[in-house]
């Protein structure tokens, strides 16, 4: 039975960013507290803090009355303070019983004793997987079960849970919410950390919600009522884009989408997308947002139906969508987005087909143009843009397709992590992009931002739309409901 | 703005340096030891000759590292090809031949990539079983015994084909004077100092400098896939397929064609080379150019190619090659004893890679404001 308790829990990062400034929090045993927050609220940082993986920059955590530190993932184990991740890290190659025993010493490899001990706390964890089963074969929920084994064998008194349930599918939740209650009646400590703002009023007893590194909101869940979770979650307004107060006409029907699915991952869905529109697609990581993209723009094999531009029928490859004149920004712009051994010159040349020989000529007109427009800080278009800040980065990758022959522009999370000039930037760009006559459907996890420039908004969850919201009389609010199942469906349409 | 410092440093340039050094060393220790001059045309010409084939390999071999595969089939597929020229030239003709020996090149090129790109296995793997296959496939063709041309006119047209002397004199000193003026006009300065170093080699080799024909097919190959890979988008799409094929994918590039046409290319320079071993003796013994995709593979890594794609030059691996086969070439002539030759190379390939691997990390560290990792900032 160990209570632990942050008091003033401040983070700096050495290039200045505040991800936390003085965060209270306490984790008593036999209780769930549930964290929320937005993206970039605050929650990853101080997950990490628990974890060992980043320390604080001030501020004292007690186990009981003692002070307690610790710098590294091993001291926060030593502490009785275990996280379990979202992407769970397990060797995938190694059994469920191997993996819990990770960290175990000794020199033995199999050993009855231990094997015992395992088995007794699964059967006592009342969700029972195959202990002898590779990792890499059991089904993601059993891996959160084994991950949330491994974590208790290794007699952890806390259990940090960071989105616990975003890859889960429904009745693999429910067993997680099972674990979890039983985890509390045990006496542990539990911290749940969740978009879900249903789950959060199911699960938790008591509510914290972080906003911009502060606490907003501590309070007993009884007593909460979902939507001031949400106003707690959004908070004010930091976008300095105003909605225009007259509606916008779109044009001409552009991109036009027929039962277009993904095995798993995407619920048929048909919609169309006019000139001049900003199509917002409001929904968690996991709704099925960027697979809807990914589909589009023929980036997922195995997706089917049908995608018409103008009327034709476009091709399901890359390659054949980009030569139609569709335009993919992808989430991860270092993974996805550029070449980091290719110059910005050359990134932002690279989707364009300028026949067999380089116009270097051509190439550098074209980028000092790009930069230019985009305000984009860089020493020059011969710069490599791993050397750019990330927000600058991203407008590299905007620029590869602001060439005419674009024709729909898909926009997937394009101000993730970057700071608040860029951001404005780069919706001051997609805005005048769709007054100009370009069709855009932007996803983006803040949903101010879809609030202020959109002119149609769909709501996903878990790989379906699910409604659709009036972008002109919605509220941040009301779409965190929404995406996060906290009200009826429609409410807010 | 030119970045002097980078252009000339150990990293960028280090292997340039290794080769003068090692080409001045050896002249050094000739010269002490009262030998004929090492710095001649003839010997310059011969350590060209002797690199030409590694070369003609490396080049290709270079193009598939930089989109980020690997091919270790290329001595086998030499091998089968300078077995169908050698096995058909008397039946068909030393042309007909000749091309049959590239096709069936070309082909297991496809099957490389095929299986890597549609199967999905690991490109080390699938030319590793092709290595042994396609070295089977020479045995059986050969039944285990050496081939040879009989036909005393096709053999002459063979020889001539692989060693008709080109003189180098004048061409050399115009190439050399283009590249000085050219680089110049560009600002590139490599390309002057290249043509520079040219320009005095022929000066060196003297008047009458001439070398065999592969060298000059080598020239040309690495002519033409340097001018590929710098100056057309065939080449900036091949450096974006290796540096992130995630990126190049959804920038519309098709993935799959440019890994494709990267095996098929390796294994036809492959097939070139074997037609010009064949060529060489008009025969093929079943165990010729056993290991040699070792050797290539070492050119390609001193000329600085990253195994993870994305980055390496073809004028870098044929100076690579060069660096090597002179090593060998400085043991046969000064007599220092064969039995040293693989330890001094084995060292001089993993001497170059920990140069380019410190270096690499010195420039990483260097840029200071580097994007905050999602890490920092999302939460």
């Amino acid at each position: 039975m160990v209570t632990l308790r942050l008091e003033g829990i401040a983070k700096t990062f050495p290039n200045g960013t505040v991800a936390l400034s003085g965060v209270d929090l306490v984790l008593a045993p036999g209780r769930v507290h549930g964290l929320l927050g937005a993206n970039g609220a605050g929650k990853s940082t101080l997950i990490k803090i628990l974890a060992g993986a980043l320390a604080p920059t001030a501020g004292t955590i007690r186990r009981d009355d003692a002070v307690v530190r610790w710098s590294s993932p091993r001291g926060a184990k030593a502490a009785g303070v275990a996280t379990i991740y979202q992407h769970i890290p397990l060797v995938p190659t190694l059994s469920a019983l191997e993996n819990i025993l990770l960290d175990e010493g000794g020199w033995r490899r199999r050993r009855a004793d231990a094997r015992a001990r395992i088995a007794a706390l699964v059967a006592s964890l009342g969700n029972p997987f195959p202990l002898d089963t590779p990792v890499g074969d059991l089904p993601i929920g059993a891996r959160q079960m084994v991950a949330i084994t491994q974590a208790l064998a290794s007699g952890a008194e806390v259990v940090v849970m960071d989105e616990p349930t975003a890859s889960l599918a429904g009745h693999e939740r429910a067993r997680v919410y099972e674990t979890i209650r039983r985890l509390a009646a045990e006496g542990k400590a539990v911290l749940f950390v969740s978009h879900f703002i249903d789950e959060i009023m199911a699960l938790t007893d008591e509510v914290t919600v972080l906003r911009d590194g502060r606490t907003v909101l501590h309070a007993e869940t009884a007593g909460l009522e979902p939507q001031a979770i949400a106003a707690a979650i959004a908070g004010r307004s930091v976008t300095a884009l105003e909605r225009p107060a007259v509606a916008r006409t779109p044009g001409a029907p552009v991109l036009e989408l027929r039962d277009v699915a993904s095995p798993g991952k995407l619920a048929p869905t048909s919609l169309t997308l006019r000139a001049g529109e900003v199509l917002g697609l409001a929904g968690t990581l996991g709704s099925g947002r960027s697979e809807l993209l990914h589909a589009i723009f023929g980036a997922d094999p195995a997706a089917t139906g049908a995608v018409l531009l103008d009327g034709a029928p476009v091709g399901r490859w890359p390659d054949e969508a980009v030569a139609a004149g569709i335009a993919l920004v992808p989430e991860d712009r270092a993974r996805q987005g550029y070449v980091p051994l290719l110059t910005l010159a050359e990134n932002i040349a690279l989707p364009r087909p300028t026949g067999l020989l380089l116009d270097a000529e051509a190439d550098r007109v074209a980028a000092d143009a790009a930069i230019a427009r985009l305000a984009i800080k860089a020493p020059g278009a011969d710069a490599l843009p791993g050397e750019l800040s990330g927000g600058n980065a991203q407008k590299v990758v905007i620029a590869k397709w602001l060439a005419p022959t674009t024709r729909v522009l898909l926009l997937d999370e394009p101000t993730a992590g970057i700071d608040i000039g860029a951001r404005t930037d780069i919706l001051r760009l997609v805005r005048s992009l769709a007054d100009d006559g370009l069709p855009v459907i932007l996803v983006s996890s803040e949903f101010e931002e879809l609030l202020a420039i959109c002119d149609r908004l769909l709501v996903l969850r878990d790989g379906a739309v699910i409604g659709e919201a009036d972008p002109a009389t919605s509220t941040e609010s009301d779409l965190i409901l929404m995406t996060g199942g906290g009200a009826p469906l429609g409410a807010a349409a | 703005m030119t970045d002097w410092r980078r252009i000339f440093s150990l990293r960028e340039a280090g292997v340039y340096y290794a080769l003068l050094l090692l080409l001045g060393v050896l002249a050094a220790l000739a010269a002490a030891r009262g030998l004929p001059l090492y710095l001649s045309g003839q010997n310059l010409g011969n350590i060209a000759y002797q690199a030409s084939l590694v070369g003609i390999m490396g080049v290709a071999m270079t193009v598939m590292l930089i989109t980020g595969a690997f091919d270790l089939s290329v001595a086998s597929v030499a091998a089968l090809a300078a077995a169908v020229l050698v096995g058909l030239a008397g039946q068909i003709g030393f042309v007909p031949a000749a091309f049959a020996a590239l096709a069936v090149a070309a082909t297991i090129g496809l099957i490389n990539g095929a299986i890597v790109q549609f199967v999905g296995i690991n490109a080390f793997i699938v030319t590793l079983g092709t290595l042994t296959a396609v070295r089977g496939l020479v045995l059986i063709l050969t039944d285990g015994r050496s081939l040879m041309v009989e036909q005393p006119q096709v053999l002459a047209q063979m020889l001539a084909f692989e060693s008709t002397r080109v003189p180098l004199f004048w061409p050399l000193l115009a190439l050399g004077a283009a590249l000085v003026v050219l680089g110049l006009a560009k600002r590139r300065p490599f390309v002057a100092v290249g043509g520079a170093v040219l320009g005095a080699l022929a000066l060196v080799a003297g008047a009458g400098f001439n070398v065999a024909a592969p060298v000059v097919y080598l020239a040309g190959f690495t002519a033409l896939l340097w001018f590929v890979l710098g100056f057309t988008v065939i080449g900036r799409r091949l450096y974006a397929v290796g540096g992130n094929p995630e990126a190049a994918r959804l920038s519309g590039i098709n993935v799959h064609a440019y890994r494709l046409g990267a095996f098929v290319l390796s294994s036809v320079a492959a097939g070139f080379a074997g037609v010009l071993f064949g060529c060489r003796l008009g025969a093929i013994n079943p165990t010729a150019l056993q290991g040699t995709e070792l050797t290539v593979i070492a050119a390609a890594i001193l000329g600085g190619t990253s195994l993870f794609g994305g980055a390496g030059s073809v004028v870098k691996t044929v100076v690579g090659a060069l660096l090597l086969f002179t090593l060998t070439n400085g043991f046969n002539i000064l007599n220092l004893g064969a039995n040293y030759q693989g330890l001094i190379e084995g060292i001089v390939v993993v001497a170059a890679a920990a140069i380019y691997t410190l270096g690499a990390e010195r420039r990483r560290a260097r840029p200071a404001a580097s994007e905050p990792t999602p890490v920092e900032v999302a939460a």
